[in-house]
């Protein structure tokens, strides 16, 4: 392989993995601090494209459809915790009823988005400054892809400040330790879970409005995107923020090499790593714990 | 009554409407579309179209005054509930015809249920080979194209245009995307088109991101890149492989669904020049006053231009209202099925000259095909691409021959 088709691949490799790190990073923090299984979470990727494709309409902007986009997440994710999965927390059931709570708000956003802006897909057109592409050598890197692999790093950065240097961020930690004892020190737990479930679903919109450019913006695509962050955040380890950052870039190499070495067998890559790891780190890659005792 | 199911909760409000009863003076049919989801868009527009078709044929009259009514629900797409829903539609609605299905999947599981309960059932969008081949059951008829008759069509103009040389193909990994290819390989073979295949490409349906496939595709340095994609999946890898720069290093040739109109609708101005492709049905051709006709009424019930999934909906209703005028009734099915087989109508979808037929032996509907290239064309907004300069292939080259209904019989069975 010559090193400019390296390039290439991995370029494209790394532009897929951000994305996919913007969605199931959202998807782990939720359930490491909230202890909450959002299957609904690529439904907030979705409903992040269609606000972006709002406010660009009457903007005319793609940049606040990209605020929009997050804010109007973030904000409906908000409104569901407090008022619907909130109310579930600490019962008996509450493993089960959140897979149908959650599955519930898949079909319901779905059909919102459908009543809203119709069943016709709708396209976003990336900003004029980023249009473009860059030639190395024989190698061609659309902008917008750079433009995706520069954001996801920004984001990682942010992140990786605010959860180790900030008040918040150690609040954070600590309830998704022990949320019970954070509580008895003093600090608003429910607020605190509020604000990761807006968080989190602001970045699943952010992901949705930075994907719309290049993909397709339809009722539905919220159910496609969840399965590949489900598998980047078991093999990252179910709550693992770094977890889920390494898997993302595992996932999104392995596929783009793999799709040149076997063609053939390229929807099978992500599953199959899933099961190698999970064979060997039954909880994930960034788990403490050690592979399945042997009784 | 019409009926539409949206989520799982309102097939439950279906479970209990469905107790309502009709007046005699109906004959029903049971119609399963995909209502929500990525395919929501065909199942809209074919219940759209659906309306218009019943609207005509109750304006004009059925034999002893009788009305068709249509009733639609929400199969997902799904074979299971495909299957669950045609046998209520049958022993609880007293549907005398299944109809529609978007998902060959689902077409094949409910073409089962039509052999059981002996009650026919017309396709009206579904693709897949098999069910007028070795799926094929005589209670099934199908109004619009299968692939083979794409692909067909596709080797032709292959051979026309001199296209032959190194090939890759890209398609979804499943049953349609594997036929596609299996296909347009037989019919160049037949028509002794020199080629050398330097990939196969196999993302799953729905793969939101091509970026890796893409790079791989330019690596592999094809002549023509052969797409067997289907609606928004089209959509998404024209956006993210024109940014690579790949029209201008490769012919791009999508000869089944490439150019449905949604297509051009979504990409707009970002829809590259160039493309060749074609379509089940295309809203700028055949320029006959039939399709114009039918193109109008559309925009005017709906207020869009309707997507490839309509015209099959629409001819699909024409066909059953001509076969029950010729037999008197819709209770008789075996007189149904002798009136069908064979039977001429003009449909939207036919250039001047030409009528469709359904295959006696068969049941697949035998039309042309046209495959165009990409032109600037703001005609039919928001789409501001369409394809031009057609080529025409006559309906009765691009059929399924009996060696290769043969050769399914011999690889897949059912």
């Amino acid at each position: 392989m010559s090193f400019e088709i390296f390039i290439s691949q991995f370029l494209g490799g790394l532009s897929v993995a951000m994305l996919l790190f913007l969605v199931a990073s959202g998807l782990t923090l939720i359930f490491g601090v909230a202890k909450v299984f959002n299957f609904a979470h690529g439904s907030f990727y979705m409903l992040g494209a269609y606000f972006s494709y709002q406010a660009i309409a009457l903007f005319d902007n793609f940049w606040i459809g990209a605020v929009a986009a997050a804010l109007g997440a973030g904000l409906v994710g908000i409104a569901l915790e407090v008022c619907f999965i909130r109310r579930i927390a600490g019962r008996e059931e509450e493993g089960a009823f959140q897979i149908l709570l959650t599955y519930a708000f898949i079909l319901i956003l779905d059909d919102v988005v459908k009543f809203i802006w119709g069943p016709a897909y709708k396209t976003i057109t990336k900003p004029e400054s980023l249009a473009g592409s860059l030639n190395f050598g024989t190698v061609t890197i659309p902008t917008y892809n750079l433009f995706i692999i520069f954001l996801g790093l920004v984001i990682v950065i942010s992140a990786w400040y605010v959860l180790s240097r900030t008040r918040m961020g150690k609040i954070i930690q600590a309830a998704s330790t022990d949320s019970q004892m954070v509580g008895v020190l003093g600090v608003n737990v429910s607020l605190v879970m509020s604000l990761v479930f807006g968080v989190a679903t602001a970045m699943g919109g952010l992901a949705g409005a930075m994907a719309a450019p290049l993909r397709t913006v339809a009722p539905g695509t919220g159910v496609e995107v969840i399965i590949d962050s489900l598998i980047v955040v078991v093999i990252g380890g179910l709550g693992n923020f770094w977890g889920a950052l390494f898997a993302a870039l595992l996932i999104g190499e392995v596929n783009a090499f793999g799709i040149l070495w076997m063609p053939q067998w390229a929807s099978l890559l992500s599953f199959a790593v899933m099961i190698v790891v999970l064979i060997f780190k039954p909880k994930g890659l960034f788990s403490q714990e050690k592979g399945r005792k042997k009784i | 009554m019409k009926r539409k199911t949206v989520s799982m909760l309102s097939v439950l409000l279906v479970c209990f409407t469905s107790t309502v009863s009709f007046s005699a003076e109906t004959i029903k049919i049971g119609a399963l579309y995909p209502m929500s989801g990525r395919g929501g868009l065909y199942g809209q527009d074919s219940e759209a179209a659906i309306k218009i078709a019943v609207g005509e044929v109750n304006a004009k009259g059925l034999p002893g005054g009788k009305k068709l009514e249509v009733i639609v629900t929400d199969d997902q797409s799904k074979p299971a509930l495909a299957v669950t829903l045609a046998k209520r539609y049958i022993t609880e609605d007293k549907v005398k015809f299944l109809y529609g299905v978007v998902s060959s999947g689902a077409a094949l599981a409910v073409t089962e249920v039509s052999k059981e309960y002996k009650t026919i059932f017309v396709g009206t969008d579904h693709a897949a080979t098999d069910l007028t081949a070795n799926a094929f059951q005589k209670y099934y008829f199908r109004v619009s194209n299968n692939t083979f008759q794409s692909m067909a069509a596709g080797a032709m103009y292959m051979q026309e245009t001199k296209m032959g040389g190194k090939i890759a193909y890209i398609g979804p990994d499943y049953a349609y995307g594997r036929d596609q290819i299996a296909e347009l390989k037989y019919s160049l073979g037949k028509l002794g088109v020199k080629y050398e295949m330097v990939g196969e490409f196999w993302p799953k349906l729905y793969e939101p991101d091509y970026t890796s496939y893409i790079t791989a595709i330019i690596k592999a340095k094809p002549d023509v890149l052969v797409s067997g994609f289907w609606g928004g999946d089209t959509v998404a890898f024209i956006k993210q492989a024109k940014a690579y720069g790949l029209f201008n290093k490769m012919k791009y040739f999508h000869p089944d669904g490439g150019g449905n109109y949604e297509v051009f609708s979504t990409l707009g101005a970002e829809c590259p020049e160039g493309l060749i492709m074609s379509a089940r049905h295309h809203n700028n051709w055949p320029e006959t006053k039939e399709n114009k006709d039918f193109v109008a009424k559309f925009k005017k019930a709906t207020g869009r231009y309707p997507s490839y999934a309509a015209e099959g909906a629409y001819a699909g209703i024409l066909v059953i209202a001509e076969a029950i005028r010729k037999v008197g009734n819709a209770d008789d099915t075996e007189a149904l099925i002798k009136a069908m087989e064979g039977m001429k109508l003009h449909q939207p979808e036919d250039p001047a000259g030409f009528t469709s037929y359904i295959d006696p032996k068969t049941h697949q509907m035998v039309q042309a095909q046209a495959i165009g290239v990409t032109v600037k064309n703001d005609k039919f907004p928001p789409a501001k691409y369409m394809l031009g300069k057609f080529k025409v292939y006559p309906a009765d080259k691009i059929m399924a021959t009996q060696e290769y209904i043969d050769i399914l019989i011999k690889t897949k069975k059912k």
